[in-house]
């Protein structure tokens, strides 16, 4: 008996508790490809893998803002056009018919894209172009390209900092407008990205740590460049055995790629992390999977929720607005101001005395 | 000579008052060929506007007048049409009854040097008959009034009137020989906008002539009078600034003001040659060309003055020709002064060489200006240098007209 109480209130707890794993209602994707030219295809290619594994996942691209900073399907290098492949040999081609990029080549800025994190978007921006999360919302967030020691560049010309994406974050988080965060980053000493953050519930992982490079994986001779890079080849193989209903938690996702098949040494960083990253599904950042609850009950909508209306008084009209006094008796406007009494007393008396000098005293007479 | 110049008066008066009542008064006194920066009506109604307020209003860089415009158009501001009216005819009878003076004291010098034989015998187109020189007068006064200048000036409200007339006063008080008053004036002049500093070479020398003391350097008189009539001048400039200062009560109008006229802050377009260069200019040569530019205007004084020193009547008139094409915001109302005095040389005319070429000039510009101006701005078809171009024909053409007369005026001279 006891043992039986014990297990219905272990499954209870263990109900409760899985019931109470995630407070989000909606995910959201924010994916980045921050270089332009030929040879960073591998940057492209690792995107567009994780576009692909996170749209099979169940996130629609109404709430996917990808943002790749070159065209390397169109490129009039790629002999394969229309295509990028992740897998040497032509095996997987993660471009297709379905894939919507909402920033696209010179749109990808660091302004832009710290506009569409805090939300500070200009009126006239498309929803597709924005990042509408709100405090329910689990959002990934995966940047690839080159990097540095506490800085990522972007398109060649700019770079972000880690100062500036940590400040970003807090700006989300200020504003409400994550619930939980994940960061990946796949560049060279990618784990400076995350060491300035400071704002609750966010989970990070890069490919290296600082002073290691990221490398990329194998390259296809029949392109001609490296398709990916070795940490997200990896996560994508990984992704792959995700399906919605997986229960996958994020210790696995640590685990993926060891030294011995990245060659640098991928770091993660949860202390921000409120939750045990053992209770955090894949499924929860990666995919749209939502806590559903069937209730079989009907709910009564109770009258007493709403307050009373108040009675709406009557607008006044508009001649009763001003009085009419002072509509049809418009003053002239009073001069505030007035020269001072010395000046025109000194201006006068100079006028009379130069009048006098000039003509003589004897038109006095003539004066007065 | 009362009669006619009521007449032309009220002919002018007319004119100004039909215009002011057509709709033209608003398109004119937008032009930038008539209002500048520094005598825009327009900014007076907003200076006077700023000190109902409370604020100053020189505050901003709206205003540029002087105090005693502000005190007396505090009082005048709902009679400003007529204000102007009657500064327009106040100018125009100071010039006339300058010029009767004038002329008489021109016939008498002539008179004499007929009769002692100075003249060269073919010279005797160059010399005026007493006929011709009883109505410049009136020609001069119907020049004034009728010119289009300045009834589009008039009708503009541009206070440039107000220091056409206080110039006009300067040149009557100095005709008629009072050196007190013509100091007097030559500082309220000075005070409003800063070039007629230039004015006081040739009024002294006018009156060292009449006071028949000749300017030779080592002579005592000569200096004694030069120094009274510079401490006449000095003195009532200072009082005048110290009068402004109690008005608003502050030394706020002196950078506004004289800062403005020096510094050339502003470079909307207008026909004068400032605008264009220092709109191209770096900034780190914009002090070098603005000194450069500014000394252009007070350098011709000097060298005049020792060359016409025995004509200053026409040395003030070549140095307000040089005011008018150099200031640094020109407007027509300036051209309009100088071009009055043109009478008064009418002798000289038929051997201006290029008389024709040059008339067409100044008139094909006057007309030319609003068409580019409307390209430039409005069709959005021509550009900057097209009106830049404009100012630069329409200020040679000026200046080949004073050029001109004067190679006349040395040329007649010399026989």
């Amino acid at each position: 008996l006891l043992f039986c109480s014990w297990s219905v209130l272990w499954s209870g707890d263990d109900q409760a508790e899985q019931f109470l794993r995630s407070g989000h209602t909606n995910n959201w994707a924010v994916l980045v490809c921050t270089s332009r030219f030929w040879f960073n295809y591998r940057h492209v290619a690792n995107t567009l893998s994780v576009y692909r594994s996170v749209k099979r996942l169940g996130i629609p691209d109404s709430h996917i803002v990808l943002m790749l900073a070159d065209d390397m399907a169109c490129n009039p290098r790629n002999p394969k056009p229309a295509t990028v492949f992740s897998h040497k040999n032509m095996e997987l081609n993660v471009y297709g018919d379905d894939v919507e990029v909402d920033y696209r080549s010179y749109e990808v800025t660091v302004e832009n894209f710290l506009r569409v994190l805090t939300g500070r978007i200009p009126p006239s921006t498309p929803r597709s172009k924005r990042l509408l999360s709100d405090d329910r919302s689990n959002i990934l967030i995966y940047m690839t390209g080159h990097g540095g020691n506490g800085f990522l560049k972007f398109q060649d010309s700019e770079e972000i900092t880690n100062v500036e994406l940590a400040d970003a974050f807090e700006q989300m988080w200020q504003k409400r407008r994550y619930n939980e965060l994940l960061f990946i980053i796949d560049t060279c000493q990618g784990a400076s990205m995350y060491e300035r953050f400071y704002s609750p519930n966010i989970m990070a992982l890069a490919s290296s740590q600082v002073g290691e490079d990221s490398l990329s994986h194998q390259p296809d001779l029949g392109i001609g460049v490296h398709l990916m890079d070795r940490y997200t080849f990896y996560v994508l193989e990984f992704l792959e055995e995700i399906h919605p209903a997986s229960q996958t938690n994020m210790n696995d996702l640590f685990q993926v790629c060891p030294k011995s098949l990245c060659v640098s040494t991928p770091g993660h960083r949860t202390d921000l992390f409120q939750r045990d990253p053992q209770n955090v599904l894949i499924t929860d950042f990666f995919g749209s999977v939502r806590k559903v609850e069937i209730t079989t009950e009907t709910l009564p909508l109770d009258r007493t929720w709403f307050p009373e209306e108040e009675l709406a008084t009557e607008p006044l009209k508009y001649a009763e607005q001003l009085p009419v006094a002072q509509i049809i008796h418009q003053k002239p406007k009073q001069k505030d101001w007035h020269p001072p009494g010395g000046f025109i007393l000194g201006l006068w008396a100079l006028i009379i005395m130069v009048f006098f000098k000039t003509y003589g005293i004897k038109h006095m007479k003539h004066v007065f | 000579m009362a009669a006619p110049l009521v007449l032309v008066v009220l002919a002018a008066v007319t004119v100004r008052a039909a215009l002011y009542r057509s709709s033209l008064a608003v398109f004119i006194a937008e032009r930038v060929e008539v209002a500048s920066p520094l005598n825009a009506w327009k900014r007076v109604v907003e200076g006077l506007a700023l000190l109902d307020l409370g604020v100053s209003p020189y505050s901003g860089a709206i205003f540029h007048e002087t105090p005693l415009i502000i005190y007396l158009f505090h009082f005048l501001i709902e009679y400003a049409e007529l204000v102007f009216m009657i500064t327009d005819v106040l100018t125009a009878v100071a010039l006339y009854l300058a010029i009767q003076d004038f002329n008489k004291v021109v016939f008498k010098k002539q008179k004499l040097l007929i009769e002692l034989d100075k003249y060269a015998p073919d010279v005797a187109e160059l010399i005026q008959t007493p006929m011709e020189m009883h109505y410049i007068p009136l020609k001069v006064a119907l020049f004034y009034l009728l010119n289009p200048y300045t009834v589009m000036s008039c009708v503009a409200k541009s206070t440039c009137a107000i220091n056409n007339s206080v110039i006009a006063f300067f040149i009557l008080a100095t005709i008629k020989g009072s050196a007190f008053l013509s100091a007097v004036f030559l500082a309220l002049a000075t005070y409003q906008s800063l070039y007629p500093l230039t004015l006081f070479a040739p009024a002294l020398l006018y009156l060292l002539q009449r006071q028949f003391i000749p300017i030779k350097l080592k002579s005592k008189s000569f200096w004694l009078y030069t120094m009274q009539y510079t401490s006449l001048y000095l003195c009532s400039l200072v009082v005048i600034i110290c009068l402004s200062f109690f008005l608003l009560n502050s030394w706020d109008f002196i950078p506004s003001v004289y800062g403005f006229i020096l510094s050339v802050p502003d470079l909307t377009p207008n026909i004068g040659l400032f605008w264009y260069f220092f709109a191209e200019m770096f900034e780190h040569f914009s002090l070098f060309f603005v000194c450069v530019f500014q000394i252009n205007v007070f350098f011709y004084t000097i060298p005049l003055a020792i060359k016409l020193k025995e004509h200053p009547m026409f040395f003030m008139f070549v140095q307000l020709a040089i005011i008018s094409i150099f200031k640094s915001y020109p407007t027509v109302g300036d051209i309009a002064l100088y071009m009055a005095f043109l009478p008064v040389w009418s002798h000289l005319y038929r051997f201006l060489r290029n008389i024709f070429i040059l008339s067409c000039v100044l008139i094909f510009c006057s007309f030319l200006f609003p068409v580019l101006w409307h390209l430039w701005i409005y069709a959005g078809s021509a550009n900057s240098n097209f009106y830049y171009a404009i100012t630069l024909t329409f200020n040679i053409g000026q200046v080949s007209r004073v050029r001109q007369m004067k190679e006349n005026r040395d040329s007649a001279k010399r026989g």
